[in-house]
């Protein structure tokens, strides 16, 4: 339970920094290139806040996973609508099972 | 290769056999070979096939906001129960039941991101393309696909009023070609910014141009338009010539757009509505005033309600 706790507390350092940078680059794309191309996102939130709350929610990695599966899913063929991030999984078995 | 030419390369591939094989049509259609005008309306080839490419998906757009007539009232109803709520909450819930009113009906008129974030590794993969004629042509380069070092020299040579494709204002010492890449920056951001506006201004609900999101987007309209002045000092002569007739390719469809299918609520459908009255005033027809679907007013003595099968029956 305490090694658990431990590995859990360097995990969210490691992934500061990725998240971060994530984070800042998505800003930017809201920021600089997002109003070249007026609303085009068929969802709520858009694809961009999607991605955002993703990484900040679930970390680097499995944010990056579920913002491109949603990017993938605002296609021509979509019908879009409401769809937010999923909720936090249980953080307490997290660093064991990866590793 | 550095790490981007190596992901984009199979994009820049296929950049470099549009280019190539339109340089090849031009040429048999009477343009000179080597180095020349070419290999300039090669890169307006480019964008004119991925655009055509497109255009499936742009008519799949068109249908979509045609199916949005009919959930008009609805739409409506939602934008008047948020008329005057610009707080930030308030606009996220209309976005929340818009969104769900578009899939309720099965019609959302809305591009999709997925397709707009494709064409962005062609941008890159020709901005690499032209960025390496010069080490091919060198022979310190491998060649892309078609592009080897002979074709590579020629492309690099070939010049726009006196500008080559591979040249950079920052690093070009030629005064001729810096006014040329000057005009060009500037058709860019010029082209750039009236797309932006035709959108923004004209095709969109008026619920929409209100709140937090859209006072950014209106700024964006003036700044996007100053950091392409900046940026585009960086930015090889082809690649200012594809961004520009990019442009001109999606002024010509949202002119379209507006023409035939304005959103719904917007200020081109309103001219649109006018113009057909106008119209039909001519030829001596009144037209049927759209109608605002408004809730009936309440009078005194309340109808009531007949079933449906019961209301056959009467008639």
């Amino acid at each position: 339970m305490r090694d658990g706790a431990i590995i859990g507390r360097s995990r969210a350092l490691v992934s500061a920094v990725p998240t971060a940078v994530l984070v800042g680059a998505i800003r930017v794309y809201q920021a600089v290139i997002s109003p070249m191309t007026g609303p085009t996102c068929k969802y709520y939130p858009s694809c961009s806040q999607y991605a955002l709350v993703a990484v900040r929610r679930h970390g680097p990695l499995r944010g990056s996973g579920l913002a491109l599966w949603r990017i993938l899913r605002c296609n021509p063929w979509s019908l879009g609508g409401v769809d937010d991030v999923p909720p936090a999984r249980d953080h307490e078995h997290r660093g064991a099972r990866t590793h | 290769m550095g790490f981007f030419d190596t992901i984009l390369f199979p994009i820049q591939w296929v950049v470099a056999w549009i280019m190539y094989g339109s340089h090849q049509l031009f040429t048999t259609l009477g343009f000179e070979d080597g180095p020349g005008f070419a290999w300039v309306l090669s890169i307006v080839a480019l964008v004119v096939v991925i655009r055509i490419v497109l255009i499936p998906l742009f008519f799949k757009q068109i249908k979509a906001s045609r199916g949005m007539q009919m959930m008009q009232p609805e739409l409506q109803a939602i934008q008047k129960k948020y008329k005057n709520k610009k707080d930030p909450s308030s606009r996220e819930a209309m976005g929340r039941e818009t969104m769900e009113l578009y899939r309720k009906h099965g019609t959302n008129p809305m591009a999709s991101c997925l397709p707009i974030l494709l064409q962005s590794p062609i941008f890159f993969a020709l901005f690499r393309v032209l960025y390496n004629l010069r080490p091919i042509a060198d022979g310190t380069q491998e060649p892309i696909g078609p592009i080897d070092a002979a074709v590579a020299g020629d492309i690099e040579e070939s010049s726009l009023f006196g500008a080559q494709l591979s040249d950079v204002f920052m690093q070009t010492d030629d005064w001729g070609a810096r006014i040329t890449i000057l005009f060009l920056i500037v058709a860019m951001s010029a082209t750039t910014f009236f797309t932006q506006r035709q959108l923004t201004m004209k095709n969109m609900p008026k619920a929409a141009l209100e709140g937090p999101m859209a006072n950014t987007q209106k700024m964006m309209l003036y700044v996007l338009p100053l950091i392409f002045l900046v940026s585009g000092v960086n930015f090889p002569v082809g690649v200012l010539i594809y961004w520009t007739i990019t442009n001109l390719w999606s002024m010509g469809q949202q002119f379209y757009t507006i023409k035939r299918m304005p959103a719904p609520g917007s200020e081109a459908e309103r001219i649109l509505n006018e113009k057909r009255a106008a119209k039909a005033a001519k030829k001596g027809i009144v037209l049927e005033e759209p109608t605002e679907i408004e809730p009936p007013k309440p009078v005194g003595q309340r109808q009531q309600p007949v079933r449906k099968n019961r209301k056959k029956k009467k008639k």
